[in-house]
């Protein structure tokens, strides 16, 4: 699909700007891209329901293609904001929303990757729990956060919300091996090594700057990680005052 | 999950990608909404929504060539239609952020990023719709005009509770404000701010401010505000109303550039910041926003003659002060004048004024011939009889003559227009552009106090104020000369305190302003040329001690 970009048509100075705006490019591309990956992935569940898989095999295949899927879609979104915050035109709009629309978004947007994958999912949390956050931003990192449990093979996931010491706090627990003993020591990503070998590192750099722009009276926004949740594996835990 | 009220609903989706609109069908369908249309411009949606009632529009942003989904938002919300009131969310491929950066007043109902799911738009629905339902009464009120009663509902509905109780104190500090109890608008949003540092509250703290005439406060909300968020749009757009208040025309500008390199898409900013650059003779700026502003022009209902002819007006003005600064936009604004003639050329007013418009923007591109081709056309329907009611097109034909250096002309047209209307006050107000003195009441009068004013800030060594007093007196009667000379000294004498390019800029372009107007005889020539030489030794010795530096 060739779209005209918006910007485009509007050089700034009295002579069309022949220089290249990264940002635009970016942002552009990005939205060519999800276009794209929307496609795939509606298509892709619909061609689930009309032909289900014959045999595991089958089933195995469709669940690649639908993770991979998803995976490029919340690495796009983070690569977008990462590159808005550097460049500070990322605004937050933080208002006050309820806990449960969120986590309820993100797993359906997850849906058909948790069926194939055979992913049981628990979500514990009031209905009527209201915090105040970026619901978008906080929705992107929660996205990330359940595409990246799925990588690990594990069965069970629980999505909790809960208040502890006046933040809210979002956990997401696993029943799988748990974090490395390194990234629980150390978990922020070192430049150039992690960017290559560990993507996870990545998205708990965005989670983390995500975290940080919630700032109240209370103080910021931060995440902790830890091993032997409830459900066995490893568990994240997103703070927000 | 198949939802039995979705039975009743017809929505209409709005993609270019003919795929996406049959898979979103799908999914609708699935849903159990069985009334689905679906287009791929936003030109055939506004189409399809004055003829049929939709309760959902499902809309993509970016629509490829022509409207976006956002400016069919705007039209639907503004012009009357049967889809005025209908749940408009906006789908974009990237986060809503973005969009909400081009965006003015409207926002959509909700946004909703791709990829999308059947999971993901029944959850969404089925709570807009329940938000939907409950509100209706309370806008069926304000819509009615009885804003007491819609008070009441809104705060039984707070009262009782419950998920939407966010979105109804929005709606009721709207409502307060809308029915002038600024104060239980404060109580409300000080309430909310008790709780939480909320943007929207901090902003309906700010309407109060404004409601009660405390601009110094409604400043210090927005200072917080910008602070914390210097993406905030609407803070900005308050700030330009207050400034606008205060008639501080260069803060205006100033706020409207910002805002508008956050959101160069919004057309009503361009406009503004190009009408306010032109009133502050900042031509390079004002033909460059209106350039902007009539480019957006072609995919909007804001679209007006009035900006295209500043266009036009803004870029002659431009050529004529520095032929290199003006030529890049020559070519623009002929086109912009042409699509006066297409778009809104339905008085003969406009039409000839854009023929003049066209007629300078031809000698500024040294078509001389195609020029004088132009003027005697114009001139022939002016001179029928009528032709004198044509005020804006006279206007325009004494800026074409004295464009062509044919001043006695000019003199003779414009004689003949004063005499005309020697009592007509309104006419009278709008010739003043052309006169060094003004001839009508209220600009005789504006022009005395300002002037007093000046005078007295500027003995008072208030050289900002006096400044900004003698600039606001000269957009009215630009050709004033003695107002433009005590502009000129009041930036001497600030100048001599601090030199700074931005002003000697100023000067420069205001004493070349006199030059073209006056020759040695007029009475005021001394008094230029003493002015001329205090500046040019100012800048002497700044050459002097900047190569000292070195």
């Amino acid at each position: 699909m060739n779209k005209l970009p918006d910007k485009g048509n509007l050089p700034k100075e009295g002579y069309p700007n022949p220089t290249v705006d990264f940002s635009f490019v970016l942002s552009s591309s990005v939205r060519d891209m999800k276009d794209s990956l929307s496609m795939l992935l509606i298509t892709l569940a619909a061609m689930m329901e009309k032909s289900p898989p014959a045999d595991a095999e089958q089933a195995k295949f469709f669940s690649t293609l639908e993770y991979e899927a998803a995976r490029i879609n919340g690495e796009l979104v983070q690569l977008l904001s990462l590159y808005q915050m550097d460049e500070q035109s990322l605004g937050m709009h933080i208002d006050e929303h309820y806990v449960i629309d969120v986590i309820d978004e993100q797993v359906a947007r997850n849906d058909t990757l948790f069926n194939i994958r055979k992913l049981n999912i628990r979500i514990e949390c009031d209905a009527n729990l209201v915090w105040y956050f970026d619901n978008e931003m906080i929705g992107g990192v929660l996205n990330n956060l359940l595409v990246n449990c799925v990588r690990y093979g594990q069965n069970q996931l629980l999505v909790s919300a809960c208040i502890e010491n006046d933040f809210l706090c979002i956990s997401v627990a696993d029943d799988g091996t748990g974090y490395p003993e390194s990234m629980l020591e150390d978990p922020s990503p070192q430049v150039g090594a992690s960017f290559g070998s560990s993507n996870t590192r990545l998205g708990l750099l965005f989670a983390r700057k995500v975290l940080a722009l919630h700032r109240s009276k209370k103080g910021q926004g931060y995440l902790v990680l830890a091993n032997n949740s409830l459900l066995g594996g490893g568990v994240i835990k997103l703070y927000l005052p | 999950m198949v939802d039995s009220s979705y039975g009743k609903i017809n929505a209409l989706i709005v993609d270019d990608f003919g795929n996406f609109r049959a898979t979103l069908n799908n999914i609708l369908m699935s849903l159990g909404i069985r009334s689905v249309d679906s287009v791929a411009s936003g030109e055939e949606a506004l189409q399809f929504c004055k003829v049929r009632t939709y309760d959902l529009i499902l809309c993509d942003q970016n629509l490829g060539k022509g409207k976006s989904g956002q400016q069919v938002l705007e039209e639907l919300r503004v012009t009357s239609n049967p889809c005025r009131e209908s749940l408009f969310i906006l789908v974009s491929a990237e986060s809503s952020k973005s969009i909400i950066m081009a965006a003015y007043d409207y926002e959509p109902d909700a946004y909703l990023t791709k990829p999308l799911n059947a999971k993901v738009l029944d959850q969404r629905l089925s709570r807009l719709f329940e938000q939907h339902v409950m509100l209706k009464p309370t806008y069926a009120a304000r819509k009615k005009g009885d804003l007491h009663t819609a008070i009441d509902l809104c705060t039984q509905l707070i009262d009782k509770g419950g998920r939407n109780t966010n979105v109804c104190q929005k709606l009721l500090g709207q409502l307060y404000l809308q029915n002038n109890d600024v104060a239980s608008a404060e109580m409300l949003y000080r309430t909310v701010l008790n709780q939480r540092e909320l943007e929207w509250a901090q902003l309906g703290m700010v309407k109060t401010k404004i409601a009660q005439g405390d601009l110094l406060s409604a400043q210090q909300w927005l200072g917080e505000i910008l602070h914390r968020n210097p993406q905030c749009l609407k803070a900005y757009d308050f700030q330009v109303e207050i400034h606008r208040e205060q008639g501080n025309t260069e803060r205006m500008q100033a706020v409207l550039q910002t805002v508008t390199d956050l959101s160069p898409l919004s057309i009503l900013r361009q406009q503004a910041l190009g009408d306010v650059a032109l009133q502050n003779d900042n031509l390079l700026i004002a033909t460059t926003a209106l350039r902007h502003a009539v480019k957006l022009g072609d995919n909007s209902f804001l679209d007006n003659a009035h900006v295209h002819t500043q266009f036009a007006q803004a870029a002659i003005k431009l050529s004529t002060m520095d032929e290199e600064l003006g030529r890049p936009f020559l070519r623009d604004a002929l086109k912009g004048v042409a699509e006066i003639e297409v778009k809104f050329g339905e008085s003969q007013n406009i039409q000839i004024q854009a023929k003049l418009l066209e007629t300078q923007l031809q000698v500024c591109s040294g078509n001389e011939s195609r020029a004088i081709a132009l003027m005697t056309a114009a001139q022939a329907e002016l001179t029928k009889p009528g032709g004198g009611e044509l005020l804006e097109s006279q206007i325009e034909m004494i800026r074409v003559l004295r464009l062509l250096d044919r001043m006695d002309e000019a003199e003779v047209q414009l004689k003949a227009l004063l005499l005309e209307n020697v009592n007509n006050e309104e006419a009278l107000q709008k010739l003043d552009v052309l006169l060094e003195e003004p001839r009508s009441e209220k600009n005789k009068l504006m022009v005395a106090e300002i002037n007093k004013k000046g005078i007295a800030a500027y003995k008072n060594k208030d050289f900002h104020i006096a400044e900004a007093a003698f600039n606001t007196a000269l957009q009215k009667v630009p050709h004033h000369i003695g107002l433009r000379l005590n502009y000129i000294q009041t930036l001497i004498d600030t100048l001599k305190i601090n030199f700074d390019d931005q002003i000697s800029k100023k000067i420069h372009q205001s004493l070349s302003k006199c030059e073209a107007s006056l020759n040695k005889s007029h009475v005021q020539y001394p008094r230029y040329h003493q002015l001329q030489i205090v500046y040019n030794d100012l800048t002497k010795a700044q050459k002097n001690s900047e190569l000292n530096d070195e």
